[in-house]
């Protein structure tokens, strides 16, 4: 994938995010924001044990934060509580590309900051 | 048009409407969201984004006079050209951009009233093309430290009870918000404000549609907090976005003659070791 289409596709993400929207039967309901710019990620998750099944998210903000955000929801289906403990910021490297992420680590890594606290809140909550 | 001080220095949509094919003028779109300008855009404008273009690539600096000039360049930007600067929240990057390019000598200068928000509320084009257009030879001057304030210099302003500005929210300023649950606040150690700040935040110098509020009430806002058009003012946010929005409301739409922006800011103040600070809140 080049550049330009790399781009297209965050660019989808962040006009038809997937995997929007409440869930109400989740196991863990966390808020994750940045408020020095706005960005505010909602997310839902529900786990079988210790397997994430199903994530989902609603929020507002840059495109970066929803689109990186709808596209890590894509991934992480399916993970164990472990796999999500051992994510950095290498994988939403991949997903938007190393460059992007530079140019707004803490947007781009929104979401993942969320799921990773959402987790250990679901991990501590069921010892 | 209006009634400011200075109102060649803001422009209307319909003006800038009227101005997409003039050689003359480049409107440059700078936002906080870094991906914007590719959803769509002003025909005819560039990007200038304020993280990765106008700062230095190594120190916390903005980017060097030659390489001011090196972007102006490319981007088509002649010394004579007119620059109109506009931008997604409420133009706060776009007063950024516009107070980095007056730092390095540019004249020809313009904000758009409202910004990307009231463009696209009014139905206006929004296109993906990126244009190009011939390089330019742009020379840019030295840097104008009378509208850029440093630590050193706030200290003293605070020693000799000068008017400081803080732009930031109630809740910044009080020192309750540093931390947002399960997110760190970027940059600052500490919370609260410059000693002897009044507080008077940016938003309240513009309508909802993002436009400037008129003059009169303009002046009232600051006058009331004891900022006056004939002092030396200094403003301040967090990393210096959102007090450029109020360094141009006071220079350009009221006319204050000496008004400097720290953009250092509250991410180099909360971190200063040993730099005093006040907080409403324990």
């Amino acid at each position: 994938m080049d550049r330009s289409e790399a781009l297209e596709l965050i660019l989808d993400h962040y006009h038809n995010p997937r995997n929007h929207g409440e869930m109400e039967e989740a196991d863990v309901t966390l808020q994750g924001g940045n408020p020095g710019c706005g960005d505010i990620v909602n997310l839902f998750l529900k786990f079988d044990g210790d397997r994430l099944v199903e994530i989902t998210f609603t929020g507002t903000g840059c495109t970066i934060s929803q689109a990186a955000t709808s596209m890590l929801t894509e991934t992480v289906q399916g993970y164990t509580l472990t796999e999500i403990e051992n994510l950095d910021y290498r994988l939403i490297e991949e997903l938007l590309s190393a460059e992007l992420v530079k140019t707004r680590p803490k947007c781009s890594t929104l979401g993942l900051d969320t799921l990773k606290t959402a987790a250990r809140q679901y991990q501590h909550s069921h010892r | 048009m209006n009634n400011y001080a200075r109102p060649d220095f803001l422009v209307e949509t319909d003006w800038v409407a009227a101005h997409l094919e003039d050689p003359q003028v480049r409107i440059v779109e700078s936002d906080e969201d870094y991906l914007l300008y590719e959803t769509g855009h002003i025909p005819g404008a560039v990007k200038i984004d304020w993280f990765t273009t106008l700062q230095h690539p190594v120190r916390r600096d903005f980017l060097s006079r030659e390489d001011f000039e090196k972007l102006c360049s490319a981007q088509g930007i002649a010394n004579d050209t007119t620059v109109v600067f506009y931008g997604d929240k409420n133009n706060w990057f776009a007063c950024y951009a516009f107070w980095l390019f007056e730092y390095y000598g540019h004249r020809n200068l313009k904000i758009m009233n409202g910004g990307r928000a009231k463009w696209a509320a009014e139905g206006r084009p929004l296109v993906k093309e990126v244009p190009q257009y011939p390089s330019t030879h742009y020379h840019a001057q030295e840097p104008n430290e009378a509208i850029r304030a440093y630590r050193d210099e706030v200290m003293k302003h605070i020693r000799e009870r000068r008017p400081l500005v803080d732009v930031r929210s109630p809740q910044e300023y009080s020192g309750e918000l540093l931390h947002m649950p399960n997110y760190p606040q970027e940059g600052a150690q500490r919370g609260g404000h410059i000693p002897g700040a009044v507080n008077i935040p940016w938003s309240k110098a513009v309508r909802e549609d993002g436009t400037f509020k008129p003059p009169e009430e303009l002046r009232q806002l600051y006058e009331s907090q004891g900022v006056r058009p004939d002092s030396e003012v200094i403003a301040y946010c967090r990393i210096g976005e959102r007090s450029s929005h109020t360094w141009y409301v006071l220079k350009y739409l009221l006319g204050y003659s000496n008004v400097k922006n720290y953009d250092g800011s509250w991410t180099e103040w909360g971190n200063l070791v040993g730099a005093p600070i006040e907080k409403s809140v324990q």
